[in-house]
């Protein structure tokens, strides 16, 4: 195992394979910065690329590629209010609101810190597991799946601001959010649900155009009324405080860490969607908050808003790999594709990937590890560059961040109707920051709802009631009533210590 | 003016060139009615590279993906908007034949209009059951006295419309669990044990197989059968009633044609010729084929007029029959 | 204002979480009981704010922009959104391609006042980097006119 673990680090160290893995890099690079243009979408297209290139070699590219895009996905995030990838809309809440404080710096030093502990958690997760990958995996049925979308919705009462009515309006969010999901054929009777008789909504409603309209026209609009740049006036002219940023994340190292298992985890379970692994990890961190007022600080520019989701995002790939590895079974869409990589090359993933390919596995984990690496320390000496376009003034960066916004979203589908959808979920989010309602829930309950329906109907068809009684649904369940329990317990809390 | 001369003189062998084909220094697009990364898409990318060096003029070939309704948004562009000019070439879902027969919302072509071009794959469904069930054949499957548990994704798809037929029609002891995100999931749902097996197309199966996980036990018909499963019963051939023989026949018709290539209404019959001839060339083509090996892709040509021959089978049943077929099979993937 | 966004809010969730549960009545059991489950308490739930609103004498304050008067910040909201349907429009009508630059180029002249110079070069940057990257390199189908593209769309 040892020496497998060392030939895997030989082999992506050989001057082909590094060479292949920079590229890599380097086109991951723009994928991730650029919005709407998907990680998935990317590795599809550089496919063919790999026919001719050794195992070892086409991994490190495309595993280069795909490791980089969540990073570079949070930098556009963080700066701009864009989210630069599906999976990396969580991190604008609090992430942009730092950047419009003018603390671009230490959002994005919190935030690149952060992804790379996440990798690194994420990677080590795929070596630690390989000896117990199967059992592990496989205990994880419909029922668990079910139950962790569960725990992902109760994190809605986290997400919702303290108080009955923030909750009251956490909770419309989230089933605005899960009603949504139920747009297009349901998969149990063929109804087509909520379609309009439009071929569009046939097939449901997509995330990107969603999260692009929901969070990106708000804060285009948000940046014409205040007529200035991005960073306000705020801005002292140099931006610094990057380091203060990593200073951040060791000191809410514990935080990090947890973040990060939240992500392996999410991960680790087939069919979940990468994108949830953020708004948990973003949940979990609004729990740290010790007072109502720093409960409220969430979303104005707290720095645990964005090194949470920043660990999660990265992490959650070192997970994904565990079952396309294990099983041929993809965790997630980059994975599918990077399965349609593994046949390629010949290589049929399987048990055979933790025996006589072991030496292949272990390549895979060390990509990863090198590229985040490359990656964040490239994106340190970027930094300055990146942070000192939010002082330029509005006007420069609005029509080029607006028209890629319209390009991103249309871009999934080839539809104007992608650009409609934008506009609509634009105006509904200009509508719920006006009001004070929190965006987060709707997309939990957009990611989750299908999952929760689905993987409900499948563990009553197949286990009947007897699906409740199993040892981690229970542990989920408590979990989940932990997370629905734990405002309440912070406010609690607070109230005692205010009273003592 | 005599360099005007010259420079026209210099010009005329290209010019010449160019009108040897419609193609030279053109850009042919291949529309695909699909978001990139799955089976159609790949498919496409393949001929994509291997189209060129068989069309005369060697144009370039591009892929655009047009997704949305299940592929109906493609062949509508397909039939209505894209230009005959020779230029556009489309691929979609098989299975809108059955879209058209049943007259799903939205439809607005007709299958038999468009200028076919043929298949690049035909596909064979199975029903596949973990190996270590005590099932060896069809037979003692159909004797089961405990129900199989089938996982599927939903109606619509092979993983459930297949095994549905069995059910219903053979009467065999299923029990279908649908809501499973992709087939990939329900593969995984196998290893757990969470399901006994799954229906879908050998060649996304083989893997599995191959590893000895599931074995199929039954399929639909097929031409070009892969050798391994070429002695399977089929499904058709145990049908009690020609009434049911004709809805199963129905339901696998599509998958004759798995990977349908038109172009749009009206092509130029010459500008056809070409595409087709070059259709074939490129499928059978060693390089291609060796890469769609790697690829796990299945490349078997089928000709256009043996496509107008499955689309003329399905669109021309009797009113009974697509009625009684709708009851069981939803258009879908 | 404040209160006015919320009850603009959850008047619509009302109408569509009511509508949804209506539509859903006719569906199999299997389809419906998601909607039917999630839609009724969010009616309920859409229906308690639309009250509390109503009923509240004091409406709540908004907090943010206090250097910017609520007047100039409700035309400037309203421009941006010109602006942002305003490349809706040109993208259906003249398609990406043209749109695309016209609009980078009208913004900054326009809006932001800026010289022919610096327009024009930032216009044909955005231009260069859409046709480069999402026309030649990912091959996106960017229809030109209105015609061709709404076939397909709500139909």
């Amino acid at each position: 195992m040892l020496e497998a673990l060392l030939q895997g680090l030989l082999a992506v160290l050989q001057v082909k394979a590094f060479s292949f893995m920079l590229l890599g890099i380097l086109v991951g690079f723009w994928v991730g910065l650029l919005p709407g243009l998907g990680g998935a979408t990317t590795l599809a297209l550089m496919l063919p690329f790999v026919y001719n290139m050794q195992p070892v070699e086409a991994f490190a590219f495309l595993l280069g590629m795909h490791s980089v895009v969540a990073t570079t996905g949070d930098i556009t995030s963080v700066l701009f209010g864009v989210p630069g990838e599906a999976t990396t809309a969580a991190i604008i809440l609090d992430g942009y609101a730092m950047t419009k404080n003018g603390q671009a710096g230490r959002a994005l030093g919190a935030a690149l810190t952060s992804s790379l502990i996440g990798a690194l958690i994420g990677a080590a997760a795929l070596a630690l597991a390989v000896p117990i990958v199967r059992p592990l995996v496989l205990s994880f049925g419909s029922p668990e799946l079910f139950m962790l979308a569960v725990v992902g919705l109760a994190f809605i009462a986290s997400l919702s601001a303290q108080g009955v009515r923030g909750m009251v309006r956490g909770f419309i969010a989230g089933g605005l959010g899960l009603y949504l999901a139920m747009v297009g054929q349901d998969p149990q009777a063929g109804v087509a649900r909520f379609t309009f008789d439009s071929l569009y909504l046939s097939q449901g409603i997509d995330l990107v155009p969603v999260l692009v309209g929901l969070f990106a026209i708000p804060e285009i609009i948000d940046l014409v009324v205040r007529g200035s740049s991005i960073a306000g006036t705020t801005n002292p002219g140099r931006i610094q405080g990057a380091l203060e940023g990593v200073k951040d994340v060791f000191r809410n190292g514990w935080l990090t860490i947890r973040c990060s298992l939240i992500g392996t985890l999410v991960g680790i379970m087939p069919g979940m969607g990468g994108a949830v692994a953020q708004w948990m990890a973003y949940g979990h961190a609004t729990q740290s908050a010790r007072s109502p007022e720093e409960r409220a600080g969430f979303g104005n520019g707290d720095v645990r808003g964005v090194l949470g989701p920043g660990a999660a995002c990265n992490s959650k790939e070192g997970g994904a790999l565990i079952p396309t590895v294990a099983f041929g079974v993809p965790g997630s869409t980059s994975m599918a594709i990077l399965l349609g990589g593994f046949f390629l090359l010949g290589l049929v993933p399987g048990p055979e990937m933790l025996t006589t390919h072991l030496s292949v596995t272990f390549s895979m984990v060390w990509t990863i590890v090198l590229a985040n690496v490359i990656t964040v320390v490239l994106c340190f000496l970027l930094l300055n560059r990146l942070a000192r376009l939010t002082t330029l003034p509005g006007h420069f960066l609005i029509p080029v961040i607006l028209v890629l916004v319209f390009i991103g979203s249309y871009t999934t589908n080839s539809s104007y109707a992608d650009l409609v959808v934008t506009l609509v979920f634009g105006a509904v989010g200009y509508l719920m920051v006006r009001a004070g309602y929190p965006r987060a829930p709707l997309v939990l309950g957009l990611v989750l709802g299908k999952i929760a329906e689905n993987y409900l109907y499948i563990s009553v068809a197949r286990y009947d009631a007897a699906w409740l009684l199993r040892p981690f649904v229970l542990v989920l369940l408590a979990v989940a009533v932990g997370v629905v329990l734990y405002p309440f317990f912070q406010l609690w809390r607070a109230r005692k210590r205010a009273r003592a | 003016m005599r360099s005007l001369l010259f420079a026209v003189l210099a010009a005329l062998p290209l010019v010449g060139a160019a009108q040897a084909s419609p193609y030279a220094g053109k850009t042919v697009t291949i529309v695909v009615g699909y978001k990139p990364g799955g089976g159609y898409d790949a498919m496409a990318r393949l001929l994509a590279r291997h189209l060129p060096k068989h069309i005369p003029g060697k144009p370039t070939v591009i892929v655009q993906n047009m997704p949305g309704g299940n592929s109906i948004i493609a062949a509508n562009y397909l039939y209505s908007s894209a230009k005959p000019d020779g230029m556009t070439l489309g691929t979609f879902n098989r299975n809108l034949p059955i879209a058209q027969l049943t007259a799903v919302q939205g439809v607005k072509f007709d299958m038999r209009k468009f200028a076919w071009i043929g298949s690049a794959a035909n596909e064979t469904t199975v029903l596949t059951i973990r190996d270590d069930l005590p099932y060896k054949s069809f037979d003692e499957l159909r004797k089961a006295k405990q129900p199989v548990v089938i996982g599927s994704t939903g109606p619509g798809a092979n993983t459930y419309d297949f095994p549905l037929l069995l059910k219903d029609l053979l009467g065999v002891n299923l029990k279908i669990v649908s809501g499973y995100s992709s087939s990939a999931d329900i593969m995984l749902a196998v290893e757990r044990k969470e399901v006994d097996g799954r229906a879908g197309s050998i060649s996304s199966l083989r893997p599995f197989v191959e590893r000895k996980l599931v074995r199929p036990v039954v399929r639909a018909r097929s031409h070009d059968v892969d050798p391994t499963i070429k002695d399977l019963p089929t499904d058709e051939s145990l049908a009690p009633n020609p009434r049911a023989k004709a809805i199963m026949a129905l339901r696998s018709a599509p998958e004759l044609i798995a990977r349908p290539y038109v172009m749009p209404p009206n092509t130029p019959p010459e500008l056809l010729k070409i595409m087709r001839e070059a259709f074939v060339a490129a499928i059978k083509d060693p390089a291609a084929l060796a890469e769609a090996n790697k690829a796990k892709l299945d490349l078997e040509y089928t000709s256009g007029d043996e496509a107008m021959k499955v689309l003329a089978e399905v669109l021309n049943q009797p009113k009974d029959i697509v009625e009684e077929f709708s009851k069981y099979v939803k258009f879908g993937e | 204002m404040h209160s006015r966004s919320s009850l603009a809010l959850s008047l619509a969730v009302m109408v569509a979480s009511g509508a949804g549960t209506l539509a859903a009545l006719d569906w199999p059991l299997k389809a419906k009981l998601f909607p039917m489950v999630i839609g009724i308490p969010l009616f309920f739930l859409a229906a308690a704010e639309v009250a509390w609103i109503l009923l509240s004498k004091t409406p709540e304050e908004k907090t943010a922009q206090a250097e910017i008067s609520p007047a100039i910040a409700r035309r400037r909201s309203l421009l941006g959104a010109g602006w942002i349907l305003g490349l809706l429009a040109s993208v259906v009508l003249l398609g990406f391609p043209i749109a695309v630059p016209l609009f980078v180029f009208l913004y900054l002249k326009l809006q932001g006042r800026e010289g022919w110079v610096i327009s024009i070069a930032i216009a044909l940057g955005t231009w260069g980097l859409f046709y480069g990257l999402f026309d030649r390199l990912l091959h996106l189908p960017f229809p030109a006119g209105w015609l061709l593209s709404w076939v397909g769309f709500f139909s």
